[in-house]
């Protein structure tokens, strides 16, 4: 499978997928209770998984590790941002002014 | 609602650009914001799909990625319970990260579930479409936009944007640490399974931290 016929059964499966777990409790199992060690878990799933997808794109964004990227620098930054403002827009802001200027700096 | 939407307004554009720098032609990517309706969903798929990765693992990640509305099903199913078949299936089509942040206060708010289920109609409408629109603005500026302004590092920002302020929870922490220098570790696995196994293994290291958290204030 290639091409547009790929990426066209990707957007059905992942579309059915999420929308199936976005039903779930509210139709499929209502009358049940979420088993707590599952309710646990699932917790820490935007964590783990965020963390997994971020990691890469800033440390081996070429295809290997390498820890004096600027984007490593200019993530933490970011990441302080976040963290205290919770906002998308200023994270941005100073993500990418932060690469910039290092970029800027040491081209 | 308005601030939702506002703050939806970066992400969508850069998940367009994500569908263009792909490969996605303009319907493909409207399919992807229209049906997949989540940006991290959005983003990886497309990720690996132009990395080349199977159809299993595209589809394997996402639904990992996607657990969580899992948790946001089960926090909202007692507030729709008394809901008809019909508004329980288009409000769980709406069920988004910002979505449930917003309407889950308004349901702990107000004492009746049409007030909470008008609102959350409401919101997820605004949101899909606000959605629909900053997507397709992506996707049309994508390739207009040069490369050394680096924006796909947007990708990463947006989702540090989500991941950050979750990380004044210790075991939420202990989760992001073994996850993040997991996928490092692990990036010899084959189809980038290094992300659903850094994933898991982030999920229980969380999960284990709260329990021994736990055991340890109640001795």
């Amino acid at each position: 499978m290639e091409g547009a016929l790929k990426l066209w059964a990707v957007i059905l499966a992942v579309g059915a997928l999420n929308y199936a777990s976005r039903l779930s409790f509210i139709a499929f199992f209502a009358r049940r209770a979420m088993p707590p060690l599952l309710a646990r878990a699932l917790r820490f799933v935007p964590a783990a998984m965020l963390t997994a997808l971020v990691v890469p794109m800033v440390v081996a964004h070429r295809g290997t590790t390498d820890f004096a990227d600027p984007r490593v620098p200019a993530a933490l930054v970011a990441a302080g941002v976040a963290f205290f403002t919770r906002s998308t827009l200023w994270t941005l802001v100073a993500g990418m002014a932060a690469l910039w200027a290092l970029q800027a700096l040491a081209p | 609602m308005l601030p939702a939407c506002v703050g939806l307004v970066p992400f969508g554009v850069v998940c367009g650009v994500g569908a263009a720098a792909a490969g996605a032609d303009w319907l493909a990517a409207l399919g992807m914001s229209v049906l997949i309706f989540s940006g991290a969903a959005q983003i990886l798929a497309a990720q690996l799909y132009a990395g080349g990765a199977p159809f299993a693992i595209i589809v394997l990640t996402c639904f990992v990625l996607g657990l969580r509305f899992l948790m946001y099903s089960a926090a909202m199913a007692p507030h729709l319970r008394t809901l008809s078949p019909a508004w329980q299936r288009s409000l769980a089509f709406l069920l988004t990260d910002q979505a449930f942040a917003v309407v889950v206060r308004r349901f702990d708010a107000s004492s009746d579930p049409r007030d909470g289920a008008s609102y959350f109609l409401g919101t997820g409408v605004a949101l899909w479409g606000t959605w629909q629109a900053t997507n397709m603005a992506g996707f049309l500026a994508g390739n207009l936009i040069p490369a050394w302004l680096s924006l796909d590092f947007a990708v990463p920002l947006c989702f540090l944007a989500l991941m950050a302020p979750l990380m004044r929870s210790g075991p939420n922490l202990a989760a992001a640490v073994v996850a993040g220098s997991a996928v490092l570790l692990l990036q010899a696995l084959p189809m980038r399974l290094n992300l659903v196994v850094a994933g898991v293994l982030g999920i229980a290291a969380g999960t284990l931290a709260e329990a021994a958290r736990e055991r340890w204030k109640a001795r």
